[in-house]
This record gives C-alpha cells, structure tokens and sequence, in this order.
C-alpha cells in the first residue's frame, strides 16, 4: 500500500516476523476498539469507517470497516449495510448482544463466507483481502464479511507463450482465476491447492496446486518446507517464489518453469509436476522441472507428433546454434581456416578485408549490438518501436557493414544466433544461453576449438550435477531412462504414451489404456 | 571448509587467467593470410625455386561484401616466386615480399617442374609429408618448361586455378580415364612401394604466351589454356620418361583405373578399319595374375568391361547378334592394341608403373624375395610377358536398332 504513514513505524523492527504491537484482544467497548484500529491502520482515505446505531438490535451500537477500492460495493451496500440497518427483519426488544452476534451472523447477512475473530490481528489481514469488518459494541468479537473485489484485468490471450493451435486464455494477476482456470481443466477431486500466505508486507497469495497421488510426496515435501522457511517482507512477482526456492543458486540454468499458460500449467500438473500460483502476476511456476521440459511446449501436443517430433529437433538444434555459433565463427576463422572449404573461406576473407577489428571483437560489438537493441525494444514506448527497428536494421546492420566496420558474414552469424535463440519456448533457458554464449566466444577466441570442447564438457558437468527438487536435472537422459524417452528428443503419437512420458516428475502411474492406436473396425485388436 | 572454499575459488580463478595468457599465441585473422592455391617447384642453379599463387580475396567469389571493395579489374590470385636453397628457406623468403604469411592448407595442386622431377623429388615428398599445414591431398603435376609458368596462366569460369585444375583432373579421371589423378600421398605411396615407380599427368599451355591479365580473360577463345598432356614416369625419384595419351589410356587398363572411358573403334575391321563408332566403357575392372613359367613371369590379365553404344557410322543392323558380337571382337582388338602399344613403352622405360611388382610379391612372396635380394627386379621386369584376354560387352545400343546411315541408303 503505497503512502502508508506507518511504514517508518514498522521499520523499527528488527524481525519481521514479528507485529511492531502486541496482540489486541477486541475490547467490549466500540470506541476502544475503534481507536486502536485507526492507530493501526492509520486514517488512510481508503479506509471506510462507518457507525450506526440499530434500535431493533437493542440500540446495539456497530461499526463497519472496509477498504474502498478493495470491496465490491454492491455486494457491501446490499449485503451487509441493507439487512443491518433495514430493522423490519427482528424486533426483539431484549436482545444481548451476543444474541445479536448470532442473529447478524447467522441469519442476517446473505453473503457467502463469514468469518470471526477476537483479536485485531486475526481481522486486520482480511480487511486487506477486501472483507468488511463489522464489530459491535460490548462484544469482544468482530465479524468479517466476504465482500472483496476489485478491479481485474480480464482473461487475455498470453504475451510470452503464443499458440498457433490451442487454448487462447492466460492466466491473470489473480491467485483465485488461476486456481479456477486450473478447476476447469482438472475436474478431479485429486486436485489439491493448499494456499499460503508468503511475504510479511505483501501477503501475497501463493497456491500449490497438484494431483494427489501423482505428484510425488517427497518432491511436494520440499516445495513446502521451501516455501515456508521464505523469510522476507515482499514477494511482488513468481520469481520471488522461484528464487528462493530453486536448486542450484549458482547456475545460469533454470531448475524451474515458468508459464502464462493454464493449459501448459495442467499438462504438468498431470505428469506430477507441482504447480505454484502467486498472487499479483499471470506467471506461475512449474516444479520439478528438468533440462528437456524448457523444449517442450504446449502446442507440441495439440499438432501431430510428426511435426512436432520434427519441431523437437529444431529446438534443440538452435539451442545448440544459439550457444555456439558466434565462437565456432570466431575459432573457426581464427584457428581453423583449414576447415572451411575453399570457396567459403575465400568469400569469408574477402568480407574481412578492411574490416578493422579482431574476429573477437567484431562479434562482442554485435552481439552488444544486439543486446542493446533487445532491450530498447523491450522498454521502448510502443509508437516509437518501428523508428527503433529501422534504426537497428539499416543503420546498424546494413549501414556498419557498408562502413566496413563489420563484415556481412557476422552480421549474418549473430542474426542468425539471436533468432535461434527464440526458436526455444522457454524463455528461462533462452535466457541463460545468452550470458553462455558470451564465454564461449570468449574461450573461443582464446582456445579455439579445443576451449569450446572443454567447455562443453564443464557445462555437461554442470548440469549433470544439478537436481531439480531431487530431480537430476538431465534426466531421463542421464541417467538414462529408456521408457521415459518417449517425449524428449521426439514425441510418440498420444495413444502410444500410455505411462506418463515425464514419470520422472512425480509417480509412475498408468495413464491410458493399452493398444489405442486406430485401426479400421473388425481387424483384430490383439 | 570456509577456507578450502575460497582457496578453491581462488584456484579456479587462476586456472582462468592463465587461458589468457597462453590464448590467442597461434590465432590467425582471416585478413592477415595469403591462402595459397597452388604452387610450383623448379629446380634452377642448384636451388629450388618456388612459386606460390596466393589467392586474392578481394577479387573473389562475392563481390558484395567485400567492404575492402575490391576492384573487379583486380586478378583472382597473384603469383611469387622465390628461391632458397632449401624449399623452406625459399618459403620463409616469401615473408620478404609478401605482406601476408603464407597459408597452406587450402592448396589444391602442385607443380613439379621438369628440372625438379630430373633432379628428385624425395625431399619435397618429405616437406609435403612432415610440415603441419601441408596437405599431402595436393594433386600433383608436371611440367614440360618453367612450372611457375602454369600458375600465372589466367583460367576462364573458375577464378581460382588451383580450384580449377583440380576439377578438371577429377572429371579428367571420372569421364575420360586417361591420367588417373595422383595426389601428393598417391605420389610417396607409390615410390616407395616394390615397384617404385610413379606417374604424374602432365599440365601444359597450349599456347606459347601466357594469359595472365585479367582484362584477357574477357574473350571468349583464349590463345592459351592449360591442358592436360602426357604422363611423365618417375623412376625411384626421376623422371624417366613420357607416355603419350594412348600409352596411357592402356596403363590405365593395366592398373583398373577407368571409371568410365569412350573408346572410338572400327564397327566393320574386315572393311577398312578405320573408327567410325563410339562406345562408352561404364564398366571395367581388371584382374592381374602374375605366375612364374620356367624363366620368366607370365601376367595373367583379364579385362572385363561393358558399356554402351553411343555412336554409329556404318551400315549395319543391330537386331543382329552376329554385327554385335562383330563390334564387340572390335572393341576388343582396341583395347588390346592400347595394352600392348602401352606395356612395350612402359617396358622400354623400364619403370613398373604398372604395378607387377606389388602383384607379385604378394603372390610369390619367396622368389620376390630373392629378386629382392640380388637386386635383379630390373631384369626380372624386362622379361615380363604379358598375356592380356580382353572381353568387352555391349549391354544396350541406345534408342535406335538401325543406324542411320543404313537407313539413308533405303
């Protein structure tokens, strides 16, 4: 809450776990209790705080609290402010009050979820969530009405996972549309979504949503002794949750998913993967999750596995395309001219002609380059993004060539590296490969062929010996798996998946019948 | 555990910073290397004197981006010669005069000259086989004159000659099997094996000036080119003497070299005689048995081919089996011919190019081991009598079954 008065208040304490206050047990007297709150919560001008007196409770006296912006209006006006000032429903004259509590909280108010409290810090938390706080004098015992909502984004199609075939809805900043979109898919009662409340200021809403008995036990063991051992006062975004709680801090590799889309979401859920929600963003996150599932995308189950094996194959490619062309230029053309053939190093030599910069550092400059243009294009205000892509193109590409800055051959290599980089669906990974390839040249540039080779195998070290919440993290390749290859260099046809192509995630269970493939009617299924 | 840590860490870092200081020691920018083509040896006032065609990138294949912008009117290559004692010397010379080190690995030919192969070729063998950047995979030449000549010599379709004679020997020995091609390892393979005798094709100009401006090759019918000649035979490490084209055709039946061959012959021998059909060879293979009989060694010599008729100038009817089966003893006597005519050159050269000797030491190893022995191969060689059965067949005689001449005659 942005302007709160009492953060320099709250700063004083050392621990944030702990309320700067002492618990407050609700006081019979209104006024007490009243004036308690606002030294609490301030006298923000969000904050509605209404009294009234109603003479057909027994003059009782009651007070609702709420915060404008956070409730919905309507529900508040008609379900909590109509009944309980509208006097024709009771007309005890001798009703206590905590008679009256009972008749307000069980008969007079048509909203679906009430809650109590007897303490000012088990009401505060949900007048932040948008309940109505209603407390009554001479009773030390507060109500909380279920009156949130507020503004929400609606149900777009997501930015950073495109589909040309499936599902066309992403996840929004909303905890509850997430873990609704996720019902939808997976009418099952083994749906299991235990919440938590993650960060002292923010409070963000974070949702671990799995299968019971696929996911695996021990992996889910984790993932919450993780998430509750989160010591800090904000989690604004999913990758709060993801920093915190992935393996292998040190890595440039992602031991974590992330993804936009519920559908994606489900998929793993199925496959026994743990899915986290949070509160405030439309990212979520996937956990365990191995090298192979960043080359996985969604649609590669909603087009045939033909092509999709083939689209496989072209992601790995580019990956390694992605990490290793600009070195392999750099050793090749700086070590190993006696690999190229004739014609091709003649041509390669007649656009370094006059080219004043090393091999080396002609393509850092690129690659820079286009990094900077990356980014500008990232932050850049949408109208002027065409004038940016004119300027990246022509000036920097054709126009450095011509002014014999650079050569074409590497205009084309880094071009050619920075679209394969976004062949890979995962931006996580296509992520990492960026900072990588930068040592590689590097190396390159130094060792030549043999320091790209020796570095490849640091990197296989690397991964070999990272884990994903106890998941190796190149499994089911190493070690090697054979049964689970079904879904990782290609994908078989559906109906020949009949364990779970990813067990390696959660439990091995059965997850369709045998002998599904088509056949004509009569021919024997044996 | 702290303290081993960082240790550690501080190790790696080291093991780091010490790539940079042995890195980049041999790295070579593109743009400080004169990538050699080809290169000539000649032998002159007892130094060798090479010449090496060192390719021009800014005239070269892609005009577009060459941000050097090279002229057009500049030559693909260049050409320098230099002369040392020893070849290497004559090499580290080049630095002297050119502005870029001299680059190998991507030459295609080398020229011998004629002093060269007269005066041995066993040293640059050993070059060729002991420096790094050397590729043993050259196709190897020989020259009549100057071999520094060839390089200068401006080639039309190709802009890299050295790229360009290399093509025309491989489709020289995939189409015509004449001259088989003879790489630098094919060379050192041959003179040093039993028979130690090689032979190496001849390149030469046709004309007597050389073409080696670029505005020349604008025409379209050069005055000079480079062809193919002779065979030059390399006896121990000399040259010993030529074959002509023919002689070589038949070496090339002796040793299984064709790949595919057209032999022109006379369809009707009885009439004349004189060639007036073509036939492609599409298949040959050739089996040689050497055996001993009494004195002297008899090789065995079985030559089976088959092939198409491509061309026909006489009256005859092919739904014959007797005219076929006329052309097919023809062909036959050609192929004879070309042996024989080929084997008493190669006899009188005295140099086994033909391989009999490897033939025979694996057959007879005890008795090779005696010529061996009292160094009498010579002798042993000159006695040779070859036994050649030659069975040629025609599989198809092409899309008409009469020739056109006896249709005419109708």
């Amino acid at each position: 809450m942005p302007g709160n008065p009492q953060r320099a208040n709250r700063n004083k304490s050392d621990n944030p776990e702990q309320s700067a206050l002492a618990p407050f047990p609700l006081d019979p007297s209104l006024e007490v209790n009243l004036q308690e709150l606002g030294r609490r919560i301030g006298h923000s001008s969000d904050i509605v705080v209404r009294r009234f007196t109603n003479e057909s409770l027994g003059s009782l006296e009651l007070a609702f609290i709420y915060i404008d912006g956070l409730v919905n209006a309507d529900v508040v006006n008609q379900g909590v402010l109509q009944p309980l000032l509208e006097t024709t429903k009771l007309n005890s004259e001798f009703i206590s009050a905590a008679d009256a509590f009972h008749v307000i909280k069980n008969q007079m108010l048509p909203i679906g979820g009430v809650k109590e409290g007897n303490t000012l810090e088990a009401l505060l938390p949900m007048l932040f969530d948008g309940y109505t706080l209603i407390l009554l004098g001479g009773l030390q015992a507060g109500m909380a009405a279920a009156t949130s909502g507020w503004e929400k984004r609606g149900i777009n199609e997501p930015t950073s996972q495109g589909v040309i075939r499936g599902p066309k809805e992403g996840f929004t900043e909303s905890l509850r549309t997430g873990t609704s979109m996720l019902r939808r898919r997976l009418k099952t009662p083994d749906l299991r979504i235990e919440e938590y409340k993650i960060g002292q200021r923010t409070q963000t809403g974070v949702a671990l949503v799995y299968l019971e008995g696929i996911a695996s036990e021990q992996v889910l063991k984790e993932i919450r002794r993780r998430l509750n051992a989160i010591n800090t006062d904000s989690i604004l975004e999913s990758n709060y949750i993801e920093e915190f709680i992935q393996d292998g801090g040190l890595t440039p590799f992602p031991t974590i998913q992330n993804t936009e889309r519920p559908d994606a979401m489900a998929g793993g859920i199925l496959e026994g993967q743990v899915g986290i929600i949070i509160d405030g963003t439309p990212f979520a996150l996937l956990a365990p999750s191995t090298f192979f599932n960043f080359f996985q995308s969604s649609e590669d189950y909603y087009q045939r596995y033909d092509i999709t094996s083939f689209l496989r194959l072209i992601r790995y490619s580019a990956f390694f395309v992605s990490m290793l062309l600009p070195a392999l230029y750099i050793a090749v053309t700086t070590f190993h001219q006696e690999m190229l053939p004739t014609t091709l190093l003649i041509s390669l030599a007649a656009q370094r002609e006059g080219v004043p910069l090393p091999a080396l550092a002609e393509a850092l400059l690129m690659e820079l380059t286009f990094d900077v243009l990356r980014e500008a294009g990232v932050r850049m205000p949408r109208t002027i993004g065409p004038a940016i892509s004119i300027v990246g193109a022509l000036v920097l590409g054709q126009a450095a060539v011509q002014a014999g800055l650079v050569s074409a051959a590497m205009v084309i290599v880094v071009s050619f590296t920075a679209i394969s980089n976004f062949v890979i669906p995962s931006l996580a990974i296509a992520n990492s490969i960026r900072l990588i390839r930068f040592v590689m040249m590097f190396i390159a540039a130094t060792l030549g062929l043999f320091g790209i080779m020796s570095f490849l195998i640091v990197l296989l070290i690397h991964m070999a010996g990272l884990r994903s919440f106890g998941v190796p993290y190149l499994s089911p390749v190493a070690p090697m798996v054979p049964r689970y290859l079904k879904d990782i260099f290609i994908r078989v046809p559906l109906w020949d998946m009949t364990m779970r192509p990813k067990t390696i995630l959660g439990r091995e269970t059965r997850r369709q019948g045998d002998k599904q493939k088509p056949k004509p009617q009569g021919e024997d299924h044996a | 555990m702290n303290i081993s840590k960082k240790t550690l860490f501080c190790l790696l870092c080291l093991s780091l910073l010490s790539t940079l200081l042995s890195g980049c020691w041999d790295d070579r920018e593109l743009s400080e290397l004169g990538i050699t083509s080809g290169s000539a040896y000649d032998w002159e006032d007892n130094q060798w004197k090479a010449t090496y065609q060192v390719i021009n990138p800014s005239s070269g294949a892609s005009n577009t981006g060459g941000s050097g912008g090279g002229s057009t009117s500049s030559p693909p290559f260049v050409t320098f010669t230099v002369k040392g004692r020893t070849i290497m010397e004559a090499v580290e010379k080049s630095n002297l005069t050119s502005t870029r080190e001299m680059f190998f690995s991507h030459s295609r030919i080398t020229v011998l000259g004629e002093s060269v192969a007269r005066h041995g070729v066993n040293q640059l063998i050993d070059l060729f086989l002991r420096k790094q950047d050397a590729r043993e995979t050259v196709f190897v030449f020989i020259a009549k004159g100057e071999a520094g000549d060839i390089l200068d010599q401006l080639m039309q379709l190709t802009k890299n000659q050295g790229a360009g004679i290399q093509l025309m020997i491989e489709q020289e020995s995939r189409l015509l099997s004449y001259y088989p091609g003879t790489r630098m390892f094919e060379l050192a393979m041959a003179l040093s094996s039993e028979s130690g005798s090689a032979v190496l094709p001849e390149i030469l100009l046709t004309g007597p000036e050389i073409m080696d401006e670029t505005q020349e090759t604008g025409r379209t019918d050069l005055k000079t080119r480079l062809a193919l000649g002779r065979l030059g035979v390399l006896k121990g490490e000399k040259l010993v003497g030529w074959l002509s084209q023919k002689q070589a055709f038949g070496l090339s039946f002796m040793t299984d070299k064709i790949k595919t061959a057209t032999i022109a012959f006379p369809s009707k021998p009885e009439s004349g005689g004189k060639p007036d059909a073509s036939f492609v060879l599409q298949k040959s293979r050739t089996t040689v048995h050497p055996k001993w009989e009494k004195d002297h060694y008899v090789i065995d010599m079985n030559i089976k081919g088959s092939g198409v008729l491509t061309e026909l100038g006489s009256v005859m009817d092919l739904n014959e089996r007797a005219s076929i089966t006329e052309m097919e003893q023809s062909l036959e006597q050609q192929v004879l011919e070309l042996v024989d005519n080929s084997w008493k050159e190669v006899r009188k050269l005295g140099a086994d190019v033909t391989g009999f000797a490897i033939k025979i030491h694996r057959s007879d190893r005890k008795r090779f081991k005696q010529i061996r022995k009292d160094k009498s191969w010579d002798r042993v060689f000159q006695e040779i009598e070859i036994r050649p059965h030659v069975s040629i067949e025609i599989e198809r005689t092409g899309l008409s079954n009469k020739s056109f001449e006896s249709v005419h005659e109708k």
